[in-house]
């Protein structure tokens, strides 16, 4: 129990502020058009459930996402981020992907370091047919936010 | 390192020669022995001109600017500075045959404190890496050593690190003196002044600095050269490297031991990809 409250403790980025009972975690999601966008289209039309904590945007490819995006979205109203894309060799645009690859383990590991949990920002590979995939995917980062508490760091004022 | 003489030396000879237009070189304040840039324009004006461990500006930066665009130019580059110079040729943002570059195998500038400074205690390429004339031994290059403050954040804790990051972003005034100094900013217009309206609540708050310094960091992640450009501008002294060295080590360590501007050609380590990139992160 001390154990389990200590990491609490640690993994929070405030631990002074406490969530309001009815509180619920909004997720940005930006989804790839070829991919992850396909495939969450797929989980709802296999009838799968997930929860309905994420925003969806789509792009063209996962290398359309700035960094800022992140930055934008984490200084708003987002608790976390979740960004999709094909998986390595199937980028619509050939090599997109590896390109985005570099760039999102150095902004993960950047926000860390300014302060946020590395759940916040997360990154997944979600092909067209991986509709359960996806499910389980916003599952996983819906509870990990959820176990975080919202987001109060460099928040904008009115947001 | 004392290269007055040989400094005063070539100007003199590229300006009775015709070869430049302008020599952007250091001179003396007056007191303290510091030292601030200089732009010169004329022979007469070649004495002024030294060069000793307290030169630590990038004059690189100076070749951003309207009043040495399509000029032919000399300029002198110590290790940190030819890197910058070698992206912002790399970029197109100057054109090689308009600059005479005097390269130096630097051995460290020194602080305010008179201390050699930090980013020369760990450099790893004192030597220039272009140049049309090398003043002083080249010794090579050195090992690459993870940045002293880095090492001391990792071992803190989330909270403290939140803490500390929260004061920085702060302190910032949002002057963008960091931009203004820095030659591998040269955008004429810049994303991170949508935040700047300041009629509305979102100038100079710790988000709007949050948001500022992070995408300029993350803008120049794989392209920052560590000159310290940025700090030495920075009214109110924070400690702007810590965003850059983090970049710069997580790139290391991933991404081939890729460091910035070592080459001409190379344009950054997020303009190329290798199929061993890390993974492990992605779910």
């Amino acid at each position: 129990m001390e154990a389990e409250i200590k990491e609490k403790i640690v993994s929070m980025e405030k631990p002074h502020m406490e969530a309001p009972p009815d509180w619920q975690p909004v997720i940005m999601g930006i989804l790839c058009n070829w991919c992850s966008y396909a495939g969450s289209d797929l989980t709802g039309t296999s009838r799968i459930q997930y929860p309905p904590n994420i925003r969806i945007i789509r792009v063209p490819c996962s290398s359309r996402v700035d960094p800022w995006f992140i930055i934008k979205s984490l200084q708003t109203i987002a608790d976390g981020v979740l960004i999709s894309g094909c998986h390595p060799g199937d980028c619509h645009y050939i090599s997109g992907n590896y390109y985005a690859r570099r760039r999102f383990l150095v902004t993960k590991k950047l926000l860390n370091f300014v302060g946020f949990h590395e759940n916040r920002v997360q990154f997944s590979w979600v092909s067209a047919a991986e509709g359960a995939k996806f499910a389980k995917v916003v599952t996983k980062v819906t509870e990990d936010i959820r176990k975080l508490g919202p987001l109060h760091l460099y928040k904008k004022e009115n947001s | 390192m004392d290269y007055t003489k040989q400094i005063q030396d070539i100007a003199g000879r590229l300006f009775s020669e015709g070869k430049i237009d302008i020599f952007i070189g250091y001179r003396n304040t007056g007191f303290d022995e510091n030292q601030v840039p200089v732009l010169i324009h004329q022979y007469k004006d070649v004495d002024q001109l030294l060069f000793t461990d307290k030169s630590v500006f990038n004059l690189a930066n100076y070749l951003k600017y309207e009043h040495t665009r399509n000029k032919r130019v000399g300029l002198i580059v110590k290790g940190c500075d030819s890197r910058a110079l070698n992206l912002m040729l790399t970029e197109s943002q100057v054109k090689r045959e308009n600059l005479y570059i005097i390269g130096i195998a630097c051995e460290g500038v020194v602080n305010e404190t008179g201390e050699k400074a930090q980013n020369c205690v760990e450099c790893m390429m004192p030597d220039a890496v272009v140049y049309d004339e090398l003043l002083g031994s080249a010794t090579g290059k050195r090992e690459y050593q993870v940045n002293a403050d880095i090492r001391e954040l990792d071992e803190k804790t989330l909270t403290d690190r939140v803490e500390y990051f929260e004061e920085i972003f702060e302190n910032c005034i949002r002057c963008n003196a960091c931009r203004h100094s820095c030659p591998l900013c040269y955008c004429a217009k810049c994303c991170i002044d949508q935040e700047t309206a300041t009629l509305f609540h979102g100038a100079n708050t710790t988000s709007s600095a949050f948001h500022a310094l992070m995408t300029w960091s993350l803008h120049l992640a794989g392209r920052c050269v560590d000159c310290r450009n940025c700090e030495k501008a920075c009214p109110i002294h924070l400690p702007l490297h810590l965003l850059h060295k983090l970049n710069e080590k997580v790139i290391y360590e991933n991404f081939q031991e890729h460091l910035a501007g070592m080459t001409e050609g190379d344009r950054g380590a997020f303009y190329k990809y290798s199929l061993s990139d890390p993974d492990d992160f992605i779910l």
